[in-house]
């Protein structure tokens, strides 16, 4: 089912990849054609984007169900604070170009690659719920130590960044990197790291007997996807230029993410974009309907997509057009 | 530096505290061991369970331990109604299905909780009238003692349904081997009912205890989850005295550390622990599972 899905995948994909394209050039007019609230909007967006995109690789193409992510979006704003403004967590100050907020923000994303990289092969030693559960304590280990270590954390008090490059060129760099993960996200899963991940999520077993080493795809899907996330928490903290260690590492990150990978459908290259819109949409529109009861909703819709829509909008999409143009073809073939 | 009489207090009480993780824990590990299914829901259930004891206390005065058996029949319900309505679709799909809908379920759990209860953190008070156990240096306050009998109570008596009644023989064959449970007539999704309301009713019951000890806020699942999942993962998969010497073992690690590193290293000292178990002895102290499944 999987090579089906793989072989039919190739052209559409190439569409969506252009069709990104496209999307990714309106979002570097939106700060000058609409209001700074769009601009807000668009933003979030992006962040989101980029969080469903690099879950989507672990968990969609390499079968691991993180429910960490949050740590790793958390790291990335820390460093990202700590290289923009370190004077506040006591360390030394960085020569200019380091100190900049783009290498902050790279750096945002290997410091999460780092600590993937340390992590991994200890987390992939746990296999299905272990995993997953492993990397919700993983994730809450993290977020503990750091909300103690209020000398580099801020504490409850938080973390005020001094990084000073203004709203819109912010903006603009993140629809850079976002662009450039989800296109980056697409020629991974398109090679043959691809379909190694893809080979250890159908079959772990079967794969390692034809000479596919799980671990190391695993953890290529574990750090790339870190990085990704990293990406995402330092773009979020040079925009808000304020996180804590309780906001800005809480599990709601990782509940977001899989709300838009699910919604849009896990394991496709246009799921997260997708699930993103309807994310956003969503969280907009309920959130003024029904207040604090937002989150029930997202709660429901997991369910409700995971039981009857299991392949998520997209996948339910691109059936039914598949559908259609097969009834198409039968009708003209007559 | 520390007394031995304080250490020797934070280690009894870490022992009564022990027993109510055991009785959380077990009933994660009974849907786990037959379901296949670990329920991230349980620490959710856990907070409903001490919640419902909580109203009764606060709107009715009823005793907690009267709270206690009310929770447990509402949370056996709820238990019931998920594996009816949801994971029923969803169990034997593979691991990924079942771990988003119960994370689903435990997202409406906690908002609905924060929703109407309010996110302040509430208790219940034990009021029997008696005073604590003088142990020379150990004092074993009323409150905590009493949490703990009924706790490993509770655990008995879970252990003597499955080890001396047709319904526990029953559940025991389908999480042997759920095909030739079938074969002999055992009607698996009724067991399967079964085990996610027992399971859910124990989460009640510990989370009822709980509230006479802690104060509870909606947020306090994530938590109990992982400290449920670790009881499991230290004890064994299927082990009941693994389960009950996890708990012990967890809940005096936790005060301990408390007492040495301060009160905000105690979840840190539970899920290294628990990272560490899983890592170096998955199949646990007792057991037979392993973090390998």
């Amino acid at each position: 089912m999987n090579t089906e899905r793989f072989a039919l995948g190739v052209p559409s994909s190439k569409r969506t990849v252009a069709a990104a394209f496209v999307v990714f050039a309106a979002m570097l007019v939106v700060p000058f054609v609409t209001t700074a609230y769009y601009t807000g909007l668009a933003m979030t967006a992006l962040v989101f984007l980029m969080l469903g995109v690099s879950w989507n690789l672990l968990a969609g193409y390499a079968g691991q169900i993180s429910l960490g992510h949050a740590a790793f979006f958390g790291l990335g704003a820390y460093v990202a604070a700590w290289v923009t403004t370190p004077a506040a967590a006591g360390l030394p100050a960085l020569p200019f170009p380091l100190s900049h907020p783009i290498v902050a923000l790279v750096l945002g994303g290997v410091g999460a690659a780092l600590v993937a990289l340390v992590t991994g092969p200890v987390m992939f030693r746990l296999r299905g719920h272990y995993f997953a559960i492993g990397t919700l304590a993983l994730a809450a280990i993290i977020r503990l130590v750091l909300t103690d270590k209020r000398s580099i954390s801020g504490g409850s008090t938080g973390y005020y960044l001094n990084a000073g490059m203004g709203e819109v060129p912010t903006y603009l760099l993140t629809v850079v990197v976002a662009a450039l993960a989800t296109i980056g996200i697409y020629f991974v899963v398109n090679s043959r790291l691809g379909l190694g991940m893809r080979a250890i999520h159908d079959d772990e077993t079967a794969a390692s007997g034809l000479g596919v080493d799980p671990l190391r795809y695993k953890m290529y899907a574990f750090l790339v996807s870190a990085f990704i996330a990293g990406l995402a928490g330092a773009a979020y903290a040079l925009n808000s230029l304020y996180i804590n260690p309780t906001s800005t590492l809480a599990v709601t990150w990782t509940v977001d993410t899989l709300v838009i990978v699910i919604l849009g459908g896990m394991g496709t290259v246009a799921g997260p974009l997708f699930g993103t819109v309807v994310f956003m949409i969503i969280d907009n529109g309920l959130t003024s309907v029904l207040g604090g009861l937002a989150t029930t909703v997202e709660g429901v819709i997991i369910i409700l997509v995971v039981i009857f829509l299991p392949n998520g909008i997209y996948g339910y999409l691109k059936s039914y057009v598949a559908e259609r143009r097969g009834t198409d073809d039968a009708a003209t073939s007559d | 530096m520390v007394s031995i009489d304080l250490l020797a207090q934070t280690v009894s009480n870490g022992v009564l505290l022990g027993g109510i993780y055991a009785l959380a824990a077990l009933g994660l590990s009974l849907i786990f061991g037959i379901m296949d299914v670990v329920n991230l829901a349980h620490g959710h259930l856990l907070m409903l369970g001490g919640y419902v004891a909580i109203v009764l206390f606060t709107m009715a005065g009823l005793s907690p331990l009267v709270g206690m058996l009310a929770a447990m029949i509402v949370l056996f319900v709820i238990g019931v109604v998920l594996q009816r309505a949801l994971l029923e679709r969803v169990v034997d799909e593979g691991i990924e299905q079942p771990i988003l809908v119960l994370f689903g379920v435990a997202l409406v759990f906690q908002n609905l909780g924060q929703h109407f209860l309010g996110s302040d953190s509430q208790s219940t008070e034990l009021t029997l009238g008696l005073g604590g156990i003088d142990l020379g240096p150990v004092l074993l306050s009323p409150s905590r003692t009493v949490t703990f009998i009924v706790a490993v109570l509770l655990v008995v008596l879970t252990w003597l349904f499955l080890e001396y009644t047709s319904t526990g023989h029953a559940i025991r064959a389908t999480s042997q081997n759920r095909a030739a449970a079938r074969y002999v007539g055992i009607d698996t999704d009724r067991i399967y009912m079964l085990t996610m309301g027992v399971g859910a009713a124990l989460a009640g019951a510990a989370g009822s205890l709980l509230s006479m000890l802690f104060p509870i806020d909606p947020y306090v699942g994530w938590s109990y989850l992982l400290k449920s999942f670790a009881v499991v993962v230290l004890g064994g998969v299927g082990s009941i005295i693994g389960t009950l010497v996890g708990g012990i073992i967890l809940g005096t690690a936790e005060n301990v550390t408390a007492l040495f590193l301060g009160g905000s290293y105690r979840d840190v000292m539970t899920f290294t622990i628990f990272l560490l178990v899983l890592l170096l002895k998955p199949e646990g102290l007792f057991g037979s599972g392993g973090g390998g499944e």
